[in-house]
């Protein structure tokens, strides 16, 4: 129940921020060619909404697999063997959570402490950057996650994205509904 | 050594199953860490700018989410019928229209693996029925849908101009004409094969009926028209043609098509209904339908699915980023430019190298990963031997749909087996000599850069410079 709140409140901020940054440059277009009128402030914005999408999306990426990688090589490896290795991969990842939490932690405080706002927007720089710190914390949660669920084998490794599973999808719903005319006029 | 470490480290994680993104940003900082002077805090830095000072990195999201929108089997089907209707006349039509059906679904998509599925799944059976082998049907869809990374817009395309800090445009400018070129080659060769083996032709359907067929497929079309028509023009960057791409293919996919959204399955004039009846009756609907719209399950489907791409994709880019920033530093790139200008290798002898080198990987790795790795290290050398980074890139990109077409991780043989239900040797078998077509292409591609460069060339010579 907890965690399918959770899931639910993630999913409508990282569609909220896509929608938003869209709509943003859309009206700045359309302001732009209807009215000739610009906002340096757009651009800044955008660009900030879609960073804290990244940031705040990798590890929600994690959780439904949507990272790609190369497991041609690990699925050839015999169970336990595949289970060693993602392990040591998954480690791998925390230390890579770990070394960002520390240096985005270090560079926060720093802006904090000078203090400087945004280029042109009214908002305290570390404010904006603090996703860094945030999503990368999020991301190492979710890692444990996994990392605990890969040593008591409830799965071999990563979940990656499957491209071709995902289009197959799409393939199931056409052949479910449609009919081409085609196919009778021989 | 730095280059040694940090190879090794990144194919390590590599090969352990490691997502891409982390295996690039993890080989990168430690390679910095144990090399070089910069902090933990500067890398920080580093890859929040990596998300949020590219302008031009926002059009990947755009992008996807306007052929998110898009790639549904109900626009799959008004693409074939109207490439049906346009081409199904001449001798072989039928597989013509789906190489045709295949690029227009492929600009609108951007996705390969989309593509096969979506044109394989409704055309494959179409074709057995009027009397074409299935390997030919399979054959040429599984090579054709290749084309969505070639023809603009493309996300790999996108993916390139941010790994080399090219322009986007000109890039889009130089894929259109070999996406073009490769399309007419599969024709006339389909043709050729028809008039050999005796394939039927459908009946001409008429004017009125094209016109129609044209007009349901022209919402679509209408999509590449506005995206390229501004990008060529010069009128819009790439990102905001791609934000209102995806805004044109909100309205376009709920309140025009309606194959998805609270309108889904309403007919647009129902049955003995009086013109007036229905231009209200829709009205009606529509205003009523644009609040519950936005907050709409398909909607939100199509917002979800699409920033998951698009995180996957930023993210690694942001990791690319970094792993680029070491490259530089270290000045890798210079010094395998420099070696191979040692040898004395020339510039065609390069391309071979970099083809065959691009092919092997693109047998395991996805299109957009192997751009962001092999780009910037291939860029100096190319341009060291005088070959333009515009060129570069387009020989990349068909070298990823070659990739797509080999085993064992080659996308569009996993989709057309999946729709086809047979095992992978018989697609391999099916597709081969299509993609003999599409290695050809390649030769020619690499060998003479004007397919490439003409158009954006022209449009630069057009607007004066």
């Amino acid at each position: 129940m907890f965690s399918r709140i959770v899931s639910s409140l993630e999913e409508t901020v990282i569609c909220l921020l896509l929608a938003a940054a869209t709509l943003l440059v859309f009206v700045e277009v359309v302001l732009r060619f209807g009215f000739g009128i610009g906002f340096m402030w757009i651009e800044e914005l955008t660009l900030h909404l879609s960073a804290w999408m990244v940031l705040f999306g990798a590890s929600y990426g994690i959780k439904v697999g949507s990272h790609i990688g190369v497991d041609t090589f690990v699925k050839m490896l015999p169970d336990k063997l595949h289970r060693l290795v993602s392990l040591c991969a998954v480690i791998s990842c925390l230390v890579y959570c770990g070394l960002f939490i520390k240096g985005s932690w270090v560079y926060l405080e720093k802006i904090h402490m000078i203090g400087i706002e945004m280029e042109d927007l009214p908002v305290p720089k570390w404010l904006a950057h603090s996703i860094l710190l945030l999503g990368m914390v999020m991301l190492a949660w979710r890692l444990l996650q996994l990392l605990w669920e890969v040593y008591t084998g409830k799965v071999d490794g990563f979940r990656l994205a499957d491209e071709a599973k995902e289009s197959l999808h799409l393939a199931q719903e056409i052949s479910g509904q449609t009919v081409v005319k085609g196919g009778d006029t021989v | 050594m730095t280059t040694a470490a940090l190879f090794f480290i990144l194919f390590l994680c590599l090969f352990a199953g490691m997502p891409i993104a982390f295996a690039l940003g993890l080989s990168s900082i430690t390679t910095i860490l144990f090399f070089s002077s910069d902090s933990l805090a500067s890398i920080a830095l580093k890859f929040f700018e990596s998300q949020s000072e590219h302008y031009t990195l926002l059009a990947i999201p755009f992008f996807i989410l306007s052929s998110t929108f898009l790639s549904t089997g109900g626009v799959a089907t008004r693409i074939i019928n109207f490439a049906i209707d346009c081409v199904g006349w001449i001798r072989g039509g039928l597989a013509m229209a789906s190489v045709l059906a295949c690029m227009i679904f492929a600009a609108v998509s951007g996705s390969s693996p989309a593509t096969v599925a979506a044109i394989g799944s409704i055309v494959i059976i179409g074709m057995v029925k009027a009397g074409y082998p299935e390997t030919m049907a399979a054959g040429v869809i599984t090579n054709a849908g290749t084309l969505g990374i070639l023809i603009p817009p493309s996300i790999v395309m996108l993916v390139y101009a941010a790994a080399t800090e090219e322009s986007a445009a000109r890039l889009f400018m130089a894929g259109f004409l070999p996406g073009l070129m490769m399309g007419s080659i599969l024709m006339v060769v389909i043709y050729v094969v028809a008039r050999f083996k005796k394939l039927p032709a459908q009946p001409w359907v008429g004017f009125g009926n094209l016109l129609r067929s044209g007009f349901s497929a022209g919402w679509g079309l209408m999509l590449i028209v506005i995206v390229l028509g501004s990008i060529y023009g010069g009128i819009a960057s790439p990102t905001e043609a791609a934000a209102v791409s995806a805004v044109y293919a909100f309205f376009i996919a709920i309140f025009v098509y309606r194959d998805m959204g609270p309108l889904k399955g309403v007919v647009w004039v129902e049955k003995d209904e009086s013109l007036g009846n229905a231009i209200t009756r829709n009205l009606r609907l529509t205003v009523a339908a644009m609040p519950r719209s936005i907050t709409h399950p398909d909607v939100r489907k199509v917002l979800l699915d699409s920033s998951k791409v698009s995180i996957m994709l930023l993210f690694i880019i942001g990791n690319a980023m970094l792993f680029a920033h070491v490259l530089t530093t270290e000045r890798i790139p210079h010094m395998f430019a420099e070696m191979i200008v040692g040898w004395g290798l020339p510039a065609w002898g390069f391309l071979i190298v970099v083809n065959v080198f691009l092919i092997l990987a693109g047998d395991f790795m996805e299109p957009s990963a192997i751009i962001l790795i092999m780009a910037p290290i291939l860029l100096p050398i190319a341009r060291k031997l005088g070959i333009d980074p515009i060129h570069l890139g387009v020989i990349m990109v068909v070298n990823m749909e070659i990739g797509m077409v080999t085993p064992p991780v080659g996308l569009n043989l996993f989709v057309m087996s999946g729709i086809t239900g047979h095992n992978l040797a018989w697609v391999l078998k099916a597709a081969l000599p299509w993609l003999s077509i599409l290695v050809i292409f390649l030769i020619l591609i690499t060998y003479f850069p004007q397919i490439s460069l003409f158009l954006p060339e022209y449009i630069d010579h057009l607007k004066g410079y």
